[in-house]
C-alpha cells in the first residue's frame, strides 16, 4: 500500500471573471472557486489508484482563507483525508514559493510515497510547481503523464510527448504530473459529498513548516494582468450575390495573408 | 439502514421555499439534508426579481434587514407600460412609503440571495449537498421514507419537496400529473449590466432605489406580458407568455424577447447594456387553480412552486413570497408535529395560519382575466389611440371629443365585446 499525495489549486473560476473592454483590467468580484480543472484529473488519479489497488489518498492543497470550501469538494472525490496550508501568502505565491510551501507540508505530513499533481493550473498554467517539488524534495518527478499504475514500491507511468510515448519507471518517492486526458473526474455522489463531511482534516499554518523568509518570497513578478481582447475588423459584405460576396471574401483573405 | 444515514427531514431544491424551510429546521436542531442539482444554490433559477419582504419577516423578524448585501434595490417606482409599436404609455406610480423601515419589496438576483440565504441555513447547521439530482422518492407502506439521487439512498422522517415548478417529486409522489401547457407560462430573461449611476439617471431613481416595471402588448397578442426590474447594477429583463399560444401562432421564443428588447419604450433604458445572463424557465399560471388538492402525504409535503403556489395578477407576480412562506408553514408543522402523519394536517393549518392559502383565494379570479385575448393587444392598442388623439394637434380641426373616442373604441372591439369583457373583468376580481 502506498501513501498517495495528490495536490491541488483552488482558483477562482474563469467563467466568472469580467474583462473591462475599457481598459481590458480584469473584474473578479464576482469570481466564484473551483478546484482546478487538471488537478481534479489528479485527484481522480488517486483515487482510481486507490479503487484498483487498496492504497492511502491524501489531498493537500496550500491556499488562503477561503480556500477551506474546497475541502468539502476535494473530499467528495475520493481522498480519505485532507490537509491544507492556510495562509494569506498563497494568493501572491508563485511556483517557487508554492513548491517549497507543499514541500514542507509533505515533509511535516511524513509519509509519501506517489505525489500527483496536475499538469499545470487552471489559472496560470505554469507547469512549473510539479517538477519544483520535486526538485525540493530532492525525488524523480515524471511529467505529461496519460496512464500510470503503482507496482510494487514503483510507479510505472507513460508520458505523452508530441506524436510519440515513453513509458518510464521510478522508485517511491516520485512526483507524477497528469495530463487532463488521463481520466475523467467523477461526479461525486450524494453519499460521496455526505461523506465528505466527515473525513479529517489537518490545517496547517505556515508558521509551522519552519520555513525560511527567502523560501516564501516569490521569484516572479507580475507587472501587470489584463483580459486579451481580439480586434476585430467587423467587416460584412453587403452588396451582390452569394458567389459575389464570397469571391470578395476569399480576395481580401488572401490580400491580407490569411489564405 | 443505519440511523447515521437518517435524517429529521430531506429538502430537495434549494430555492427560497426550500432554504426557509431548512433554516427554521435547523434552527430548531433538526438534523436537515438540502439536495439541490444545481452547482451551487440559486445557480440554476430564473425569476423576474422582485421580493416582497413581509415573507422573509413571517420566516423570521429581521430577516429581511440581515439579508440586505444580498438583496437589490428597494421598490420605490411601479409602471406599467402599455405598448403599441412606436407609441407607449406608462403610468409610473412613486412612493418613497414603499422604503419603509422594512422596504416593501426588493429587486433581487436569485444567484446572490439563493446563495446567501443558503449559507445562512448551513450556519445553523442544516447540510447541503450540491450538484445532485433527487431522482426519485423511496416509498414503503404507503409512506415515503426516503430519496434516491443516482445509486444512493437517503432517509428521512418527512420529506419535503422543494423542487420548484413541475415538481418532479410531486408526480413521482402522484400528487400532480405532468403539466397542462395551458397551466404555464414561459419566462424568458436577461441580465443587462448597466452602471449603477446610468440607471439612476434612466430611472430616475436614488442610490438604494429601484424600478418594477410590467409591460403589456409586447407579446404579439399572445397571452403574457414583459417585465424589467433595477438592480444595483444590472437590468433584469424579461417576457412571460403563454407556450401554447405561442406556438399556435407559430411564434418563436427568442423572437418574442427580442422585440420587447428592442422596443422604443425599453431599448433606450438598456442600450449600452452587457448582457450577462440569459435563461428561461417555467411560472405557474392557473393560481389557486393550479394547486394540487393534496399537498401532503404520509412523509411527504409540498412547498412553493411544487405546491403550484403562484399569484399573477397581470400586474403583479408573485411566488419568491409564497414559496418562503410554505417552506416556513412546513418547518413549523414539522416542529410542532408529535408523529409523522400529523406533519401534512398540520402543515396546511398553517398555510392557512399564514395566510398563504387566503392570499390565492382573493385572487383565484384573475387567470379568468389574462385569458381575455384582447387584454395583450386589443386593449393596449385601443389605449394608444386614445392618448395619440388626445396629444394630436396638427392644425387640422379636431373631431369632437366624443365622437372620436367612440370611433376609436369601435375601431377596436363591439360594443358586446367590450361588455362581456368588462362584464368577465368585474366577476373576476
Ligand atoms: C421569468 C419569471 C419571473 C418571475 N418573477 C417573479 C417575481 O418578480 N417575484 C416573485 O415573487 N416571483 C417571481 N417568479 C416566480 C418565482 O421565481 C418562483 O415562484 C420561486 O422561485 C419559487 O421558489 P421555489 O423555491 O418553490 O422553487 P425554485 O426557485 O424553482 O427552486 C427549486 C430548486 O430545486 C432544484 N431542483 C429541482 N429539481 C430537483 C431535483 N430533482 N433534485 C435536486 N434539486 C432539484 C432547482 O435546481 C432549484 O434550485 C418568477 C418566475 C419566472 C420564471
Amino acid at each position: 500500500m502506498a501513501n498517495i499525495v495528490v495536490c491541488y489549486k483552488w482558483v477562482l473560476d474563469e467563467q466568472d471573471i469580467k474583462v473591462n473592454p475599457g481598459n481590458l483590467a480584469l473584474d473578479t468580484s464576482r469570481a466564484k472557486s473551483k478546484i482546478s480543472d487538471y488537478d481534479r484529473n489528479a485527484i481522480e488519479e488517486a483515487v482510481l489508484l486507490n479503487e484498483k489497488d487498496g492504497h492511502k489518498v491524501t489531498g493537500l492543497t496550500f491556499g488562503v482563507a477561503g480556500a477551506k470550501q474546497s475541502l468539502k469538494d476535494a473530499l467528495s472525490r475520493g481522498p480519505a483525508e485532507a490537509v491544507w496550508v492556510n495562509d494569506p501568502v498563497a494568493a501572491e505565491a508563485d511556483a517557487f514559493v508554492t513548491a517549497n510551501v507543499l514541500a514542507g507540508a509533505l515533509k511535516k505530513v511524513g509519509n509519501y510515497d506517489v505525489i500527483i499533481c496536475g499538469e499545470g493550473a487552471a489559472d496560470t498554467y505554469a507547469q512549473q510547481v510539479g517538477p519544483r517539488l520535486a526538485a525540493v524534495l530532492g525525488i524523480p518527478a515524471i511529467t505529461f503523464v496519460n496512464q500510470m499504475s503503482i507496482e510494487g514500491d514503483k510507479v510505472v507511468a507513460t508520458r505523452k510527448l508530441g506524436d510519440c510515448t515513453e513509458t518510464v519507471t521510478a522508485s517511491f518517492p516520485v512526483v507524477v504530473t497528469v495530463l487532463p486526458e488521463i481520466n475523467k473526474p467523477r461526479i461525486p455522489s450524494l453519499k460521496q459529498v455526505l461523506g465528505a463531511s466527515k473525513k479529517p482534516v489537518t490545517e496547517i499554518k505556515l508558521a509551522d513548516l519552519g520555513l525560511n523568509p527567502d523560501d516564501l518570497k516569490r521569484k516572479t513578478t507580475v507587472k501587470s494582468l489584463k483580459g486579451y481582447a481580439m480586434t476585430r475588423k467587423n467587416v460584412i459584405y453587403k452588396d451582390g450575390s452569394t458567389a459575389e460576396k464570397v469571391a470578395k471574401l476569399v480576395a481580401e483573405l488572401a490580400k491580407e495573408g490569411a489564405l | 439502514m443505519s440511523e447515521e444515514e437518517k435524517f429529521d427531514a430531506i429538502i430537495i431544491g434549494a430555492g427560497p421555499a426550500g432554504i426557509a424551510c431548512a433554516y427554521l429546521l435547523a434552527k430548531a436542531q433538526k438534523n436537515v439534508l438540502v439536495i439541490e442539482r444545481g452547482v451551487t444554490a440559486g445557480s440554476k433559477n430564473v425569476t423576474g426579481g422582485r421580493l416582497y419582504t413581509y415573507a422573509l419577516e413571517m420566516v423570521e423578524e429581521g430577516l429581511t434587514k440581515a439579508a440586505e448585501e444580498a438583496l437589490e434595490r428597494k421598490v420605490v417606482r411601479e409602471q406599467i407600460t402599455m405598448m403599441d409599436g412606436d407609441k407607449a404609455i406608462t403610468i409610473d406610480y412613486h412612493d418613497l412609503g414603499f422604503k419603509g423601515d422594512v422596504p416593501q419589496s426588493y429587486t433581487i438576483l436569485r444567484a446572490v440571495f439563493d446563495e446567501w440565504f443558503a449559507a445562512q441555513a448551513e450556519a445553523e447547521g442544516a447540510m447541503i449537498a450540491t450538484g445532485i439530482r433527487v431522482d426519485d422518492v423511496i416509498e414503503k407502506d404507503g409512506r415515503i421514507i426516503g430519496v434516491k439521487a443516482g445509486e444512493d439512498e437517503m432517509y428521512a422522517d418527512v420529506v419535503i419537496a422543494a423542487d420548484g415548478v413541475n415538481s418532479l417529486i410531486a408526480q413521482k409522489a402522484g400528487l400532480r400529473g405532468e403539466l397542462p401547457a395551458h397551466s404555464v407560462g414561459v419566462g424568458v430573461k436577461e441580465i443587462i449590466e448597466l452602471p449603477p449611476k446610468t440607471i439612476e439617471e434612466r430611472f430616475n431613481v436614488g442610490p438604494d432605489e429601484g424600478v418594477a416595471k410590467l409591460s403589456l402588448g409586447c407579446t404579439e397578442g399572445i397571452q403574457g406580458g414583459g417585465f424589467l426590474y433595477t438592480n444595483k447594477d444590472s437590468v433584469s429583463l424579461g417576457v412571460v407568455f403563454s407556450p401554447e399560444q405561442a406556438a399556435k401562432n407559430g411564434k418563436k421564443i427568442h423572437e418574442i424577447f427580442q422585440d420587447y428588447k428592442m422596443s422604443p419604450a425599453i431599448y433606450p433604458l438598456i442600450g449600452d447594456g452587457t448582457t450577462t445572463e440569459y435563461g428561461a424557465h417555467l411560472v405557474p399560471e392557473e393560481g389557486l387553480r393550479g394547486v394540487p388538492k393534496k399537498l401532503f402525504r404520509d412523509g411527504l409535503v409540498l412547498v412553493g412552486d411544487a405546491a403550484g403556489f403562484g399569484i399573477n395578477m397581470g400586474y403583479i407576480i408573485r411566488g419568491i413570497d409564497l414559496a418562503l412562506v410554505s417552506g416556513a408553514a412546513a418547518a413549523k408543522a414539522i416542529i410542532a408535529a408529535e408523529k409523522v402523519s400529523d406533519v401534512g394536517p398540520a402543515y396546511m393549518k398553517e398555510l392557512d395560519n399564514m395566510r398563504l392559502i387566503p392570499n390565492m383565494k382573493a385572487v383565484a379570479g384573475f387567470p379568468d382575466i389574462l385569458t381575455l385575448p384582447r387584454i395583450f393587444s386589443t386593449y393596449p392598442k385601443m389605449a394608444n389611440d386614445v392618448f395619440q388623439y388626445l396629444f394630436t394637434v396638427d392644425g387640422k380641426v379636431p373631431t369632437k371629443m366624443t365622437k372620436a373616442l367612440m370611433g376609436i373604441v369601435k375601431k377596436h372591439v363591439t360594443m358586446g365585446q367590450l361588455m362581456g369583457d368588462a362584464w368577465r373583468g368585474l366577476k373576476s376580481i
